[in-house]
């Protein structure tokens, strides 16, 4: 079975730490993909990178709780972890989902990391195959039927077929009208002259 | 941040070496219309000597970079909005005269190869897809940027515009998702054995091209845009 990929932000300000920290996490059988930032505002600033998971320095948020509040709002999938090696206010921890201790050992850290982050957010769907329903729903898109008349055709709410379609995109990565026509073609779920008629 | 090594470009810092960590900026150089024999020359001195804006030459760096652009830093670095728009028109001909053409090259030699009725849809595809890119890009060339620079000119009559920025960004999405599937239809779906260098080499056309439209959508949306609304509400003040 494929493992999702793991995006962590890791926001800690010794070298030290960091680096075993890092290298860790990078050497155990998870899919992890480590990103160093200097302060919590960079999140903001990336491009493209969804992080699942931030592991922070108390110490980062201790006097910004407000302005760290503001930006945890920001990422509502986001699982917040404190790495923990000195003394903290249990009401600064408490604004965290978890903390890990620089003591606990690697096998716990993966352990931690991985039961929040499954209960969060990894919805490792893209690589499964296309449930009979699901085709079910494609083949009624590429005729170019709306979602309410797929929804009245095959008896089901149109919620349901939201649902149907998002699961689609998300198991195939196509996600246009014409994308998935070709896709149904080349799967043998429709053919040509089905689609000309 | 990294994990990949990355610079944040700095007036200071030389060009070669810049380069030398991404290559990919030849690309932007081109599209500011600088010669590629840099010498030794620091980004300063090759803004001054082209006579290109400083401001806007860090902030299109840095994107190509992967850095983010923030906010409060375009809004008061005072751009060169001519020199943002003759960025993008070269941007155009690098797309409709260079990236795109290749890819359809290749497409078509794939199908003269393997005559396969995959391959064949593939190929309407993206010449579907193709249409409507350069649909919009011609709309941009002829109908938005002219407006942008009359604008900038402060030389035009707001209340005729026919210019909407709502329905810009929503062409910019569908053309970054159908070139997506286009990839995901070709690293998941559909099998091409043999022709393995052709397969490659077109793959590898879409991620760049992939990776190119994502900036040009950001500095039209995010940096552009917001210009010419301010210009827009300063004048119908």
């Amino acid at each position: 079975m494929s493992k999702c990929r793991v995006n962590i932000a890791v926001i800690e300000p010794s070298q030290i730490i960091y680096e075993g920290f890092s290298n860790m996490l990078l050497k155990s059988t998870e899919h992890y993909c480590l990103y160093r930032l200097s302060e919590l505002a960079e999140l903001t600033n990336s491009l493209t990178l969804k992080f699942s998971i931030v592991i922070l320095n108390p110490a980062i948020i201790q006097n910004k709780i407000n302005s760290f509040l503001k930006i945890k709002k920001n990422f509502p999938d986001t699982v917040w972890i404190g790495l923990v090696y000195s003394f903290y206010d249990s009401e600064l921890l408490m604004r965290l989902d978890d903390a890990i201790s620089i003591t606990d050992s690697a096998e716990q850290i993966i352990q931690r990391i991985n039961n929040l982050h499954s209960k969060y957010n990894c919805e490792a769907n893209h690589n499964k195959d296309l449930t009979d329903r699901e085709v079910e729903v494609l083949i009624h898109l590429t005729r170019g039927l709306s979602s309410k008349e797929i929804a009245d055709k095959l008896n089901i709410s149109v919620h349901t077929v939201v649902s149907h379609r998002k699961n689609l995109v998300e198991k195939t990565g196509i996600k246009s009208l014409p994308g998935l026509t070709l896709y149904a073609i080349s799967k043998n779920f429709i053919k040509l002259e089905d689609h000309l008629t | 941040m990294y994990q990949i090594y990355k610079i944040y470009i700095k007036p200071s810092m030389q060009v070669l070496d810049l380069i030398n960590e991404n290559p990919s900026l030849l690309l932007l150089m081109e599209y500011f219309e600088i010669d590629y024999a840099v010498n030794n020359m620091t980004v300063e001195e090759i803004c001054r000597i082209n006579r290109i804006d400083q401001n806007v030459f860090l902030i299109f760096s840095n994107l190509y970079n992967g850095f983010y652009p923030n906010m409060e830093e375009l809004m008061s670095a005072n751009l060169d909005i001519l020199l943002v728009i003759k960025f993008l028109k070269n941007s155009h001909n690098y797309y409709k005269n260079d990236k795109y053409p290749e890819i359809k090259q290749y497409i078509n030699q794939l199908y003269n190869h393997q005559n396969s009725s995959d391959v064949k849809r593939i190929e309407v595809f993206f010449n579907d897809y193709f249409s409507e890119v350069l649909e919009h890009l011609d709309y941009e060339d002829k109908i938005a940027f002219p407006y942008f620079k009359q604008l900038f000119e402060l030389n035009i009559d707001i209340e005729k515009c026919v210019f909407s920025s709502k329905e810009y960004k929503v062409h910019h999405t569908d053309i970054e998702t159908k070139l997506s599937d286009l990839k995901n239809l070709l690293l998941k779906h559909i099998s091409l054995n043999k022709d393995y260098i052709l397969r490659r080499k077109l793959l590898s056309a879409l991620f760049e091209l992939e990776r190119n439209l994502n900036i040009h959508s950001i500095i039209e949306e995010v940096i552009l845009l917001p210009l010419i609304e301010e210009i827009e509400n300063k004048l119908k003040r």
